[in-house]
């Protein structure tokens, strides 16, 4: 699904360079949940936003879902988003003067689908998140659970291949949190991969991979006792040591 | 996209009312300054006859004295642009051209027959009976009067709706007599309102360019059989003996003169004949000056008679000065608009859009502004040509809108906005997605 190779990532000002990531090595496959953490500073940020085609690598090769991203212009990248993508942030991300249905519609309308098929992917993904009666609210209306929801249903309505997640429980309860993590288990269960970037500990041990990034660097990939989701990950998940 | 870009642009207006409301009245005032004086300048140097302006010529002959002569000079610095009676009745006499009439303004007192109506001061013209036919006068009841009637120099009049309605009723008057210059008229029409902007064949002397219609029309050979004084202006530099005959046999110029050809091409064969003219004119010693013989269409006629004044330009480029200084405001307001979506911005990229399709929903929003704009600013320009037709009668006759203008305060509303847009636009697209998303 996602395959990153000898990747960096250098910020540079007229003063300093900044390595956010170097040498960096990964392989997602298909159906996995894979948790990623790490220190502040670490560089778990920079690469969901590469993996997430947001921003640009320096140096490497980043493969996702068989296509070579080096070297894409912003449209290539943008409809490779949107097609094969689906984002969860912290702060939820919603455009606040947009209706729940039309917040779900903003994917869709960039990639192409008519009226219909909209109407019904909308329909379908605010059902799956439980707020299918709630469409015409505004996300104001809503606690931060519902809204992070409203987000996730976003992120599937376009059917992505991969959902990245940017710590979707860290603006949450920890019954909201709980909540959200079940669905985010559910959507994984239903073949979708997930990579997950948190600093819950606890959340990282139900994933069935956690990947722990220091300094830039994978420094350890370890696959997690067999639990109720490994049913769905293929065996590229079984790596015990990577970096 | 388009119309969902439309869409998210009309709920953009809502989104900060004040900023809009002000973005909105800003451009409105400029497209208003600007639509309001260019209308002005539209209709004063609009084509009053289109389709033969081409083929309507005013002679120019100098029949100035050699004193104070100076053949480096232009003409408009040597004499003045009207002719004398006798170059208009050789002129008249000629033959040439399709048509011709000489004309000159005449004002009387009208008598109506109703006695319980007052005697009304009325201005007119005198021309010859081919007026009509040259400028397309249309009429409302009857017709021009006859050649025969042009030859006898008859008391017949051709009068206007107005003044007709005023004497007659909403009655067909043909046939009827009115009395006027202490003598009997017999009415032979009545015109449609019939009101050239700029009233090209009378521009030296009378009420001007942009004046009120003319009230009635007699022949311009019975106006000089009954000796009828002329209304504008005269410019006599050499002797002239008293009476009318005097006036008559002077070189003092005061008619005006149009000369139809049957086609444009046919100019030239009447400046030969204008040419040949003069040079005969000059061998009988009448004209003095060996200055060039010139003929205008009516365009540069009224090019030549200044119609639209340096300051009705200078207007319009203030007004378009005034509305450049509207964009710069309107850019900073939307600057200060799009700085506070790049979050919005962030998320949409996000989620799949590229930066051109950003590009264009903030352009289209950008559009919508300027549609909004457009519609206050033709209110707006509604009521300022309002106050500018309150200032005079001549401003009164030209301030008013008419469908180009109308669309053009639209494109121009629509244009300006989208300049303005432009910059906004562009630093709107170059928002970093991963930056907004994380900062939220």
């Amino acid at each position: 699904m996602l395959r990153m190779t000898n990747l960096s990532k250098v910020y540079r000002t007229h003063m300093i360079e900044t390595h956010a990531l170097r040498g960096f090595e990964i392989q997602v496959n298909q159906g996995e949940f894979v948790t990623v953490t790490g220190p502040s500073g670490s560089g778990k940020t920079s690469f969901l936003n590469i993996a997430g085609l947001l921003e640009e690598f320096t140096g490497g090769e980043y493969i996702l879902d068989g296509v070579n991203v080096k070297g894409m212009n912003d449209n290539a990248r943008s409809r490779l988003r949107n097609e094969k993508l689906g984002f969860i942030f912290q702060g939820f991300n919603l455009i606040p003067d947009l209706s729940l249905f039309d917040n779900v519609d903003v994917p869709l309308r960039y990639r192409g689908f008519n009226a219909a098929e909209r109407k019904e992917r909308i329909e379908d993904a605010l059902a799956k998140v439980g707020l299918a009666s709630r469409m015409k609210h505004y996300p104001a209306e809503l606690s931060g659970g519902q809204q992070q929801r409203v987000a996730i249903a976003r992120a599937l309505a376009g059917s992505p291949k991969l959902l990245l997640a940017d710590e979707p429980t860290g603006n949450l309860d920890t019954q909201m949190a709980r909540g959200v993590m079940e669905l985010l288990e559910e959507i994984n269960a239903q073949g979708t991969t997930i990579l997950m970037v948190t600093h819950d500990p606890e959340l990282a041990v139900r994933s069935q991979r956690n990947v722990h990034i220091i300094d830039g660097q994978v420094s350890d990939l370890v696959r997690k006792t067999p639990t109720l989701f490994d049913a769905n990950a293929n065996a590229g998940g079984t790596h015990n040591h990577v970096a | 996209m388009f119309s969902y870009y439309f869409l998210l642009g009309v709920r953009s207006l809502r989104r900060n009312p004040a900023l809009t409301a002000l973005m909105v009245l800003t451009l409105a005032i400029g497209v208003a300054a600007s639509v309001s004086t260019l209308t002005i300048l539209h209709v004063m140097s609009s084509n009053p006859i289109p389709h033969k302006s081409e083929r309507l010529l005013v002679p120019v002959i100098d029949n100035g004295p050699l004193e104070g002569y100076n053949p480096n000079e232009s003409l408009r610095a040597n004499s003045n642009e009207q002719m004398s009676y006798i170059d208009a009745a050789n002129f008249l006499k000629s033959g040439q051209g399709e048509r011709r009439t000489a004309l000159y303004g005449v004002s009387a007192p009208i008598e109506p027959d109703r006695k319980d109506l007052p005697v009304t001061s009325s201005d007119g013209i005198a021309p010859s009976r081919d007026f009509f036919a040259m400028f397309d006068v249309p009429f409302l009841y009857g017709q021009a009067w006859s050649e025969a009637d042009d030859k006898a120099g008859a008391n017949v009049v051709v009068l206007s709706q107005t003044l007709s309605e005023k004497l007659f009723g909403a009655v067909d008057p043909v046939g009827k007599r009115i009395r006027m210059f202490s003598q009997e008229f017999q009415v032979t029409g009545v015109l449609k309102p019939w009101q050239p902007i700029p009233k090209f064949y009378r521009l030296i002397g009378g009420p001007g360019a942009f004046s009120k219609e003319d009230e009635f029309m007699i022949p311009f050979s019975s106006a000089i059989r009954n000796e009828l004084g002329h209304q504008g202006s005269m410019s006599c530099s050499g002797r002239r003996d008293p009476g009318w005959q005097g006036l008559l046999n002077s070189e003092c110029t005061w008619i005006q003169f149009f000369f139809e050809t049957r086609t444009a091409a046919a100019r030239g064969e009447l400046q030969d004949y204008i040419d040949s003219y003069a040079a005969e004119q000059r061998k009988l010693g009448r004209l003095k000056r060996a200055a060039k013989n010139n003929l205008y269409d009516v365009m540069e006629w009224l090019e030549y008679q200044k119609v639209v004044g340096n300051d009705s330009r200078l207007s319009a480029w203030l007004a378009f000065g005034f509305l450049l200084l509207c964009l710069v405001n309107t850019i900073g307001l939307l600057l200060a608009k799009y700085s506070v979506r790049a979050a919005e911005v962030g998320i949409r990229r996000a989620l799949g859009a590229s930066r051109r399709e950003i590009f264009h929903q903030f352009l289209t929003e950008t559009a919508v502004v300027g549609l909004v704009g457009g519609g206050l600013g033709l209110i707006l320009s509604f009521g300022a040509l309002a106050l500018i037709a309150m200032q005079s009668k001549q401003l009164q006759v030209v301030a008013h809108m008419d469908w180009a203008m109308l669309a053009l305060t639209f494109v121009m509303a629509l244009l300006a906005a989208l300049l303005a847009g432009l910059l906004p636009t562009w630093r709107a697209c170059q928002v970093t997605p991963a930056l907004q998303l994380k900062s939220q």
